[in-house]
């Protein structure tokens, strides 16, 4: 498909998981049926784990009850990856994209989220690097600054990615963050020697790298998404 | 079956639709930029294949498809005795914390899962036309010639 690639941009604040993983499905749903064009949601949420389709569950550190009792939900997702930990101040993307249309399979999609938080991480002066094998995700140094997990369902994307900006770290202390026992996390207020902006401008930013690595040409925002 | 590779990427790249087939000197066949494509199989194209040898339908995903996945490090099979539906979703596979799904390209009866792939998914990757098999599968009879009219079925060099 040549021509002007349009993209749709939920702008959300804060949204709780499983409400989000509702709006997804049904997205996804439309997307399939052609009655919306590539979508990506920007949001964050409140204090959240989530476990992927492996359901790694031996990765989680403490019992379910003491993350109640930290005010953090737990969710079990079919998305890919291991355990993570979403909240405050993370930025989180959810393209709903037709990865066919745009002739990029899964290792190359997610290659490309890889991408586009190096290239954010780089505007604060932060060096970051793509994972090796098996380690997908991005990081500075050995810790990891975003981590990726996406479903791809018949070529249509949900789930995404989360990118640290200023996430209170301890939260990860009660899981192997992603299954990888000797790696810490780390988040871009961490590792920057500026100033940061506003987390909206962070999350406007993560957006155009988003659109420029992906080749849109057409944004349409709606920041009053219901 | 004579095993002939086809520059299968480059068609794709290119956006080239023929019918020719062309065969490769062999020094484009010991290339690793090219996906391996086997005659004798049924491509669909979504990118799995299926090899029908007498009652029984073995199907798994393309040298394509898994370059285009990355390793593999997770496949969910359906149960032995469970349906599979033409174009419907019968398992998926984790690759770089990606979980995409499988389609049958034919109706039938799973027979046989591949129960190597649970602690072996990289079979999938090493191995896609072989020991990557996923399911085995008694095709549902249909109207029309059962071997032809599965979903999309394609000369694969056109893919």
């Amino acid at each position: 498909m040549r021509g002007q690639r349009s993209l749709e941009v939920l702008k959300m604040g804060t949204v709780n998981y499983l409400e989000a993983l509702k709006l997804q499905e049904k997205l996804v749903s439309d997307r399939k049926l052609g009655k919306i064009t590539d979508t990506l949601l920007s949001l964050q949420h409140p204090p959240t784990y989530t476990l992927g389709k492996r359901r790694t569950y031996h990765n989680l550190l403490v019992p379910e009850v003491e993350l109640q009792s930290m005010g953090a939900e737990l969710h079990y997702t079919e998305r890919g990856g291991d355990i993570t930990f979403h909240g405050p101040h993370q930025a989180i993307l959810y393209p709903i994209i037709y990865l066919r249309d745009i002739g990029l399979g899964p290792r190359k999609y997610v290659e490309n989220l890889e991408l586009m938080m190096i290239e954010l991480a780089s505007l604060y002066g932060v060096q970051a690097h793509a994972g090796k094998k098996g380690e997908t995700g991005v990081w500075v140094g050995n810790q990891k600054i975003g981590a990726i997990g996406v479903k791809i369902s018949s070529g249509f994307t949900s789930h995404g990615l989360a990118f640290n900006i200023d996430p209170d770290l301890n939260y990860f202390k009660h899981i192997v963050p992603c299954g990888i026992v000797d790696k810490g996390v780390t988040s871009l207020k961490r590792e920057t020697n500026m100033v940061l902006p506003s987390e909206e401008i962070i999350h406007d930013q993560l957006i155009s790298c988003f659109a420029r690595i992906f080749g849109y040409m057409n944004i349409i925002y709606n920041d009053t998404y219901q | 079956m004579a095993l002939r590779l086809w520059a299968s990427s480059t068609t794709n790249a290119l956006g080239i639709s023929c019918g020719v087939k062309a065969s490769l000197s062999p020094v484009f066949s010991l290339s690793r930029c090219f996906s391996s494509v086997l005659d004798g199989l049924k491509y669909a194209t979504s990118h799995e294949w299926v090899k029908h040898e007498g009652p029984v339908a073995t199907i798994g995903i393309t040298d394509h498809a898994q370059d285009h996945l990355g390793e593999v490090v997770f496949v969910e099979l359906p149960e032995p005795g469970g349906s599979v539906s033409k174009g419907g979703g019968f398992g998926a596979v984790e690759s770089v914390k990606a979980t995409s799904d499988i389609n049958s390209p034919i109706s039938g009866e799973v027979i046989e899962v591949n129960s190597k792939l649970s602690e072996s998914p990289g079979l999938i990757n090493s191995s896609p036309y072989e020991e990557g098999w996923m399911i085995k599968v008694k095709p549902k009879p249909e109207k029309k010639n059962p071997v032809n009219t599965a979903m999309g079925f394609v000369n694969y060099s056109v893919i």
